[in-house]
């Protein structure tokens, strides 16, 4: 498979701060490519020098083989992005929305029409052409962003924080509709906070922090790199009596999260302290009512390699 | 044709606006009503006398003056003004005073007295300069009766010729703007500044909506955005300023004289004025802070200019400074324009709003290159 995009040695520095740090990577025709990153980590900065919305300081960004520093235009016109806040006009119509956004890579006429009503289609707003975005639920209107990015059939598609705030029903659709432009020879550049999501439809992931890529490859090769750690996840009645720091005193217990009704630990594989952990479970007074021993996930990966969890 | 595109958008978008039609449309058409209405009399160039009441008392030392005086009175009941003689327990100069008579004249031996009043001067002077004329008609009649009584009679013919009593001379005296004309133009340049407003989020709505992410995304260069952007502002501002024209003209019969070409020249570069500096402040100040200032500024230039009322139309530090305002200068054009027919009084104020507007358009092209995105 060729490579649609390539990134070579990008810098991006904001003053003394430097944002990207000689970065390199290379996304293959047909992949759907997960970019991980806590907020800082650089990710967005680097789709935005994709998306030629800010200078690169050092390096090259190669989209279909070609510069996009001496080919803006050409870059352009073969990328869609769907940004992480919503970027529609509320005042213009679904359509008109499409049509406009359209327009301006250059469509017109039955073309215009024809592509502006195929993208609605795509996302499940054909019925809803018409109507306005402020009449929208949160889960439309994110299919109307990305119809947005889609109806002049961009080679690539760079979608950063898609499903962000939005019911299961419409993520699930969003989701089925990133694989299904996939199918149709879309190549995907995907960010999420959602580690799952990720994970279930990326075919490639890289993850980014501090402005460097310090992981790349698929889920399973990433999962591979922790081969030292496991996950105990104990589900319990109510979370309010459990103190955090005890619970890191145990040996081997790297972190500790506390969710709703639940509490996950990451520890070293080859210690063996689950007593150790029930007992102070028990001094805290938690109901147990479940206990279970998970292989690594992303998570842990992206914990583990950053010392953050994705949503700091 | 993306430039077209775009233009086209921001047309859509400012038609659908609400605030759109209550600023540039309603608020002025409503304006001119109440303002043209209210203060009619500011604008009038002739004044309304009503009856002149004066207080008389013929003492009756010279019955020759007092026959005359009877004539007097008689001859210039048809010209709305009445004397009445001074009933018993009266005061002359009291009734004066109270405002019930606007003069009181006393005939005695030593001839006429007049005392006028104070609240009514132009009353008072007319019914003075009666009397005077009067008076000086007498001594010539008396003079000349005594060596030549028909030259007499030719004077006195001549006294009973019909006459009016206040013959108005002024240069264009039916030529100029009532208070409806005045404020169709004021407000007309009034909402042509507004376009400032709706300028100033040309490119910072774009920011706060997110679009304009998409937009640097797009492969459009940030010239067809801009010019764009201009094309359709300067449409939909010109459009309601023209609406706001043509209602004033054919709806409140305003007078928009006989140049509409040259007057529309005028609100058109003050249109091209007003986006280049909301676009321009847009610039200079983030946020919220440039709408504040546009909105001051168009404030401002709509008071010093005189929206409201006139102002500034003498040698004072007002009407120094309000030679600073755009709707000053535009104002004055339109007017010259229309009431003296001055086509040439267009061009300094076209002039100075194209100088202006490219002056806040080179601060916003200049500050767009540098800014990476939009």
């Amino acid at each position: 498979m060729s490579n649609v995009l390539e990134i070579r040695n990008l810098t991006k520095k904001f003053g003394d701060f430097i944002a990207v740090d000689n970065m390199s990577l290379a996304v293959r025709e047909g992949e759907i490519f997960g970019f991980l990153g806590a907020n800082g980590a650089g990710k967005s900065t680097t789709i935005n020098m994709i998306s030629s919305l800010l200078r690169n300081t050092k390096g090259e960004i190669i989209l279909l083989g070609k510069n996009i520093a001496k080919s803006a235009k050409f870059a352009k016109s073969n990328i869609g992005v769907v940004p992480q806040d919503l970027a529609i006009y509320e005042d213009m119509t679904a359509y008109e929305n499409v049509s406009f956004f359209a327009g301006l890579y250059g469509l017109r006429g039955a073309q215009l029409k024809e592509r502006t009503v195929e993208a609605l289609e795509f996302v499940g707003l054909g019925d809803k052409h018409k109507a306005y975005p402020k009449n929208f639920s949160g889960g439309m209107k994110r299919r109307l962003n990305i119809a947005c990015a889609i109806a002049h059939r961009p080679k690539l598609i760079i979608m950063d924080e898609p499903t962000v705030g939005i019911d299961p029903q419409s993520r699930n659709y969003i989701l089925n509709s990133v694989r299904k432009l996939n199918d149709m020879g879309c190549t995907i550049i995907y960010t999420s906070h959602y580690m799952e999501e990720v994970e279930e439809i990326c075919t490639r992931i890289a993850i980014v922090d501090h402005g460097k890529i310090i992981a790349e490859g698929t889920k399973e090769q990433l999962k591979a790199i922790i081969t030292d750690t496991k996950d105990i996840w104990i589900g319990i009645k109510s979370e309010d009596e459990i103190k955090v720091e005890p619970l890191k005193q145990i040996p081997g217990v790297a972190s500790v999260r506390v969710e709703e009704h639940m509490v996950m630990i990451n520890s070293k594989a080859e210690v063996n302290n689950l007593n150790l952990i029930i007992q102070q479970l028990i001094r805290d007074r938690a109901e147990i009512r479940s206990v279970e021993e998970q292989a690594p996930n992303l998570e842990t990966v992206f914990l583990t390699l950053t010392g953050r969890n994705l949503r700091d | 044709m993306t430039t077209i595109h775009i233009a086209i958008k921001e047309i859509k978008q400012a038609l659908r606006d609400r605030r759109t039609f209550l600023f540039m449309l309603a608020f002025p058409i409503v304006l001119i009503l109440i303002l043209g209405t209210a203060l009619s009399n500011a604008f009038s160039g002739s004044i309304e006398l009503g009856e002149m009441k004066v207080l008389y008392k013929d003492t009756g030392a010279s019955p020759a003056l007092g026959g005359y005086w009877d004539g007097f009175v008689k001859a210039v009941e048809g010209e709305n003004v009445h004397f009445t003689p001074l009933g018993k327990d009266m005061n002359g100069q009291e009734e004066v005073k109270s405002d019930n008579y606007v003069a009181y004249v006393e005939i005695g031996d030593e001839g006429i007295r007049f005392y006028g009043s104070t609240r009514n001067t132009i009353e008072g002077n007319i019914v003075q300069g009666m009397l005077t004329t009067f008076a000086q008609r007498y001594n010539l009649v008396a003079a000349t009766m005594k060596t030549d009584p028909v030259a007499a009679q030719a004077v006195l013919a001549n006294a009973s010729a019909p006459h009016d009593i206040v013959k108005e001379t002024a240069l264009q005296a039916d030529k100029a703007p009532g208070s409806i004309d005045y404020y169709a133009v004021a407000m007309t340049t009034m909402i042509a500044m507004y376009g400032a407003m709706s300028a100033s989020t040309l490119i910072r709505g774009e920011r706060s909506r997110n679009t304009a992410i998409r937009l640097s995304a797009a492969p459009v260069s940030k010239a067809e955005i801009f010019v764009g952007k201009i094309i359709g502002s300067l449409f939909t501002n010109l459009a309601c300023v023209l609406a706001v024209v043509l209602f004033s003209k054919y709806a409140f019969k305003a007078d928009w004289g006989y140049h509409m070409g040259m007057v529309i020249l005028v609100l058109l570069s003050e249109v091209l004025l007003a986006v280049a500096i909301g676009l321009g402040l847009s610039y200079l100040f983030k946020g919220e802070t440039a709408r504040s200032i546009v909105m001051i500024f168009t404030q401002l230039a709509s008071f010093l200019g005189g929206a409201y009322f006139p102002i500034g139309q003498d040698e004072s530090f007002m009407g120094w400074i309000s030679d600073f305002s755009p709707l000053r200068w535009a104002n004055v054009a339109i007017n010259k324009i229309i009431y003296s027919n001055e086509l040439g009084a267009a061009l300094p104020a076209i002039g100075l709003n194209l100088i202006v507007a490219f002056a806040f358009l080179a601060i916003a092209i200049i500050s767009m290159r540098r800014r990476e995105a939009l």
